[in-house]
């Protein structure tokens, strides 16, 4: 691990594994209400998050509005600073490192945002707006950065001649990919994407997932993905953490995780989601009532307040995130109760045979038709 | 217009509002941002109308409404029957006492809709008001058992609190409660979960449901999710650039998908299962009004695309006797296989 040599005494266990991010008891708190007579009162955005992102991993973070997951997020970048607690990069604790060095970190560290429309400066070209970050990193030269802005417009699926335009004549997917290829221009390690599909269209969101993948390997990318849409963390995640209130509920490898969650939140949220298929199972909504305001989250569990399972306990103790099967963390006092109410996995296939076989030749052309249309262009 | 463009198989009676021929253009556009759209909706049934950004379904809806800023907005073609009367010929006036009675409707982002200087119960009561006969107290009774029926807890104290306390998922339940209070033939819902996280989302559809089932009013539902309207409707009209490509009962469409856009469609969305390559795309983008396509507006993004797509706009029509009533696809290739052979699945 390279790393280690910076490791503070007594954090670096064995059998680590190679960590490109870490995040130690983070807790991120802002005030809010502080004017005008009103006594302010804290919110506990992110409160008391551990996590580790492997290098070369997607890792997704999921949760409802106001969870605390676009905090953590800009926690891990530094791009806020945590109110307590660490966050490592390559074993390096960059959470109090002044902002010159940070700066240097920077080109390693990228976001890319949600909104493609307010993320972009209109006053730049976006030639410029992809320039930038070479230019502030000194990466290329006066005279070759036009030819890689060139070439990494192309790459993320734009024309080159698109250099010389503004954010504005472009539309909502093709903004997107401009903020990617911003985010590539200082050659990043990790790329952290708060929720960067979800304000695209459908048939958008597809293209812009296969570009992030096809990205993600080409250019040896760690992935750390903020999003609400579990299908899309499902199809592009190979670990999930789940958020509740500011705190990390679940996590575990993806698969294993979505075939059998074992925190009732992360049950509920799944029974949530419509599936696209009227012959699959109807949503439920289990859950009653809203998620309780962070200014004042419920004491012992914050679930318990909507909770199916909640007990005696989970009024007045907090449970911790315990390891409880490999790479497998959940925080419930009754995640065991949780787990034998899972039903067994009897699922009616989603798709008819008919509509099955026209996928299957909607993909045929689709991929000959790309084909041919890139041999046509060079 | 044909009876078995809607419906349930079997499902009686005449449809309660048919949409025939509607054409919208904007002052300036170079083509039609609704082009000869035709729907009908059922009585106590629900339509979805589903496509992606600027494919017409909200001016679509808000020209029912009569709410489309004319001009800039040109109603070049249509007729909208609903309880006998022709909702996009009807004065200011007569769509005034219709609009929050007969049929109404609401949109994606409740805290826009409501007035943010009026408690709930007042905005509640105000709509019955409008268009009952009754007093300022018995319209109070009525909004606190609106707020009752839509599940706001303790609503008795909910009913003057002002849109600013409540959470997004309880301003659209108030929201609903205004648009049903008067007990409505038709509900238009633009996006209503939309903004709304997943938990809260399955409420909404849940009650959403449960009302329709009580009062028995129809639903046009607008929206982009595929689940949603899997989950919710009973028809389908799926539209693209300003036209209805695909429609049909909620099952045939997504057993039997005809157009290759619904097609590609349902297969660029990622599934809650596990996770099998990569996901298939559409590719290129929407046109815009200026740029659009002669032919099938579809043609330039579609993988089957042959020169008569471009040539001439195919009609809506049905693809063979053996499919379900009321099924149709606007294209000429459809079934896909026959053109184009099969695939082992």
């Amino acid at each position: 691990m390279n790393g280690k040599g910076h490791d503070n005494a007594g954090a670096g266990a064995p059998a680590r594994g190679d960590y490109v991010l870490e995040a130690r008891d983070l807790a991120r708190r802002f005030k809010v209400g502080s004017s005008f007579l009103a006594t302010p009162q804290v919110v506990r955005a992110v409160d008391g998050v551990s996590l580790s992102v492997r290098r070369g991993e997607t890792l997704a973070i999921v949760g409802e509005s106001g969870c605390g997951k676009s905090t953590l997020a800009r926690l891990l970048l530094r791009l806020l600073r945590p109110s307590s607690g660490q966050v490592l990069y390559d074993g390096t604790d960059i959470s109090d490192l002044p902002e010159r060095e940070m700066r240097r970190l920077r080109k390693d560290l990228q976001f890319i945002f949600q909104d493609p429309f307010s993320s972009l400066n209109p006053r730049m070209t976006v030639g410029a707006i992809v320039e930038e970050p070479m230019r502030v990193h000194g990466i290329g030269t006066r005279a070759s950065r036009p030819q890689q802005v060139a070439d990494l417009l192309r790459r993320v699926g734009l024309r080159a001649e698109y250099a010389n335009r503004y954010p504005h004549e472009f539309s909502g997917g093709q903004r997107q990919r401009i903020g990617i290829a911003r985010a590539l221009a200082c050659g990043p390690r990790v790329l952290i994407g708060d929720e960067p599909v979800s304000a695209l269209d459908v048939s958008i969101q597809a293209q812009v997932i296969n570009l992030l993948e096809e990205l993600k390997a080409e250019f040896d990318l760690t992935l750390v993905l903020i999003a609400h849409d579990l299908a899309v963390i499902r199809h592009m995640s190979d670990r999930v953490a789940v958020m509740y209130l500011g705190e990390i509920v679940e996590q575990g490898e993806t698969d294993t995780l979505y075939d059998a969650p074992l925190h009732p939140y992360t049950q509920a949220l799944m029974r949530a989601i419509p599936i696209p298929s009227p012959r699959s199972r109807k949503v439920d909504s289990g859950l009653t009532g809203d998620v309780p305001s962070p200014l004042a989250p419920p004491p012992g569990c914050r679930f318990h307040t909507r909770c199916p399972l909640a007990s005696g306990i989970c009024k007045v103790e907090r449970p911790p995130l315990a390891t409880v099967a490999h790479d497998r963390m959940v925080a419930c006092h009754h995640w065991e109760e949780a787990r034998a109410g899972i039903p067994s996995a009897a699922e009616t296939p989603a798709h008819s045979h008919a509509a099955e076989r026209r996928f299957a030749l909607y993909r045929e052309h689709s991929l000959a038709g790309t084909a041919a249309a890139s041999d046509r262009t060079p | 217009m044909p009876s078995d463009e809607t419906g349930r198989a079997g499902s009686p009676g005449e449809p309660l509002l048919t949409l025939d021929g509607l054409s919208i253009r904007f002052k300036g556009a170079q083509a039609n941002v609704v082009d000869g759209v035709s729907l009908s909706v059922n009585p106590g049934e629900t339509l979805c109308i589903v496509g992606e950004s600027g494919c017409g379904k909200s001016v679509t809806a808000l020209s029912l409404m009569g709410l489309l800023p004319v001009p800039p907005a040109e109603i070049l073609s249509g007729r909208a029957m609903f309880e006998g009367r022709d909702l996009l010929g009807l004065t200011r006036r007569e769509l005034g006492e219709i609009r929050g009675d007969r049929v109404s409707m609401i949109f994606q982002e409740p805290m826009t809709s409501l007035n943010p200087v009026y408690t709930v119960g007042d905005q509640i009561a105000e709509i019955v008001l409008r268009h009952r006969r009754i007093g300022k107290r018995e319209a109070r009774a009525r909004a606190l058992e609106m707020l009752r029926r839509v599940k706001v807890p303790a609503p008795e104290k909910r009913l003057d609190d002002y849109p600013h306390q409540l959470s997004g998922g309880m301003r659209q339940r108030v929201m609903i409660a205004m648009a049903l209070a008067n007990d409505p033939q038709l509900l238009i819902a633009d996006e209503p979960t939309t903004a709304l996280d997943v938990t809260i989302q399955a409420q909404i559809l849940d009650l959403i449901r449960t009302l329709q089932d009580e009062s028995g009013t129809a639903l046009i539902l607008i929206t982009h999710d595929l689940g949603v309207v899997a989950e919710i409707a009973d028809t389908v009209a799926v539209m693209y650039a300003g036209r209805v490509v695909e429609q049909g009962s909620v099952t045939s469409v997504f057993d039997d998908p005809q157009h290759p856009y619904t097609i590609g469609l349902m297969s660029s969305v990622p599934s809650l299962g596990k996770r099998t390559g990569s996901l298939a795309t559409v590719p290129g983008m929407v046109p815009t009004v200026d740029t659009m396509p002669d032919g099938c507006r579809f043609a330039p993004r579609c993988p089957f695309a042959s020169e008569a797509c471009r040539r001439e706009a195919p009609p809506l029509r049905r693809v063979d006797a053996s499919q379900a009533p009321g099924h149709r696809v606007a294209c000429v290739h459809a079934p896909l296989e026959t053109t184009f052979g099969g695939v082992a699945a």
